[in-house]
């Protein structure tokens, strides 16, 4: 069986075979993931929209009309949970990804040898620090369209589409424009950061 | 189609996947998920949902913190209100046409069966907060199928 073949995983799986569930698994679950992660929900939240979804796909995994677009199945079914946790009054803790800025890497005892590679690191950090930061300063709608193309593997334009109710024909234009609006941002931060330390 | 911003692309793909990958615990779910199908079972569809269908200008929404939800399968329908209070939630549930059965609530915990009225009615105690959904038992006697509703997120 072919894992590429998403039809042939899903046929597979309306059979019964375990295997091709599970390479459903791997390979939607990062776009499912990045639309919970997109719609800016708490964990819990989160969590949910994900062991939801997939819920619901087994139990309609034997009446899919189209098994080749199963990713915009899938995306379409986890945007309908997060709009119901957004509209749900009972639970309204969005979440930020400004959070992420918080997370440093632990700072030890550097030995000599590990100097150059705690060096690296701390660049590393610095650089996703930075990348946060800016994705934070989008605008909405741009922000939510990266977060969803953040997915691994990457998704098509079709669930990037399915994943934010937006047409396709926007996705492609909308997404260099965000680039650019990201670089911008990304510019201007590291412009910020004081050159003398 | 290569475009020159999938450099900075596949950068925020990386972050992604170092500072946000999908929970290990949620990918065994996933995986658990497939384990839940009731494949003789007949399938009742979502068919409402006032917290997405609800027209948000309307003035007749519910009152907070209080759902409902239909679901239909054949002539059969499965109306649902969902209470919440703190993290407990409560399913007041309606069959129509009325008829006696029995109801498993399954969630991926734990399964709850209740029995449904003469008049179609039934209860839950609290269940926890997260997916859920319904199964009624065929009457005794009766070797049609099962029925499942769709998941949804209490």
């Amino acid at each position: 069986m072919d894992p590429d073949d998403t039809g042939q995983l899903v046929r597979g799986a309306a059979d019964g075979d375990e295997t091709a569930w599970r390479g459903l698994v791997g390979r939607f679950s990062g776009l499912v993931w990045s639309v919970a992660r997109a719609h800016r929900l708490a964990n819990a939240d989160a969590a949910d929209v994900f062991q939801t979804t997939w819920l619901r796909l087994a139990e309609h995994i034997g009446r899919i009309e189209h098994p080749d677009r199963i990713g915009a199945w899938l995306a379409t079914a986890a945007r309908r949970e997060c709009l119901q946790h957004l509209r749900s009054a009972a639970k309204t803790t969005p979440t930020d990804d400004m959070d992420r800025l918080d997370v440093s890497p632990a700072v030890g005892n550097p030995t000599e040898e590990a100097v150059l590679a705690a060096e690296k690191e701390r660049e590393d950090a610095a650089q996703a620090a930075a990348l946060w930061r800016a994705l934070g300063r989008l605008p909405g709608r741009c922000r939510e369209l990266l977060r969803v193309l953040m997915a691994s593997p990457p998704p098509s334009y079709a669930e990037v589409a399915a994943a934010l109710g937006l047409p396709l024909g926007s996705i492609g234009p909308t997404r260099a424009r965000c680039l650019d609006r990201l670089r911008e941002e990304l510019a201007g931060i590291k412009n910020e950061v004081s050159p003398s330390s | 189609m290569h475009e020159p911003d999938d450099e900075l692309e596949q950068q925020l793909r990386r972050l992604a996947a170092d500072t946000e990958p999908v929970p290990a615990e949620l990918l065994g779910a996933a995986v658990d998920a497939f384990a839940w199908r009731d494949i003789d079972a007949e399938l009742a569809e979502l068919t409402y949902d006032s917290l997405i269908d609800a027209d948000e200008a309307s003035l007749v929404r519910g009152p907070p913190g209080q759902r409902l939800v239909s679901f239909a399968a054949g002539g059969l329908t499965i109306d649902v209100e969902v209470t919440s209070a703190g993290p407990g939630r409560t399913v007041l549930g309606q069959i129509a046409p009325p008829q006696r059965a029995t109801v498993d609530i399954r969630h991926p915990g734990d399964t709850v069966t209740v029995e449904a009225d003469e008049l179609g009615r039934f209860r839950s105690g609290t269940l926890p907060p997260g997916p859920a959904s319904l199964r009624l038992r065929p009457p005794p006697g009766d070797d049609g199928p099962a029925i499942v509703t769709d998941w949804i997120s209490l």
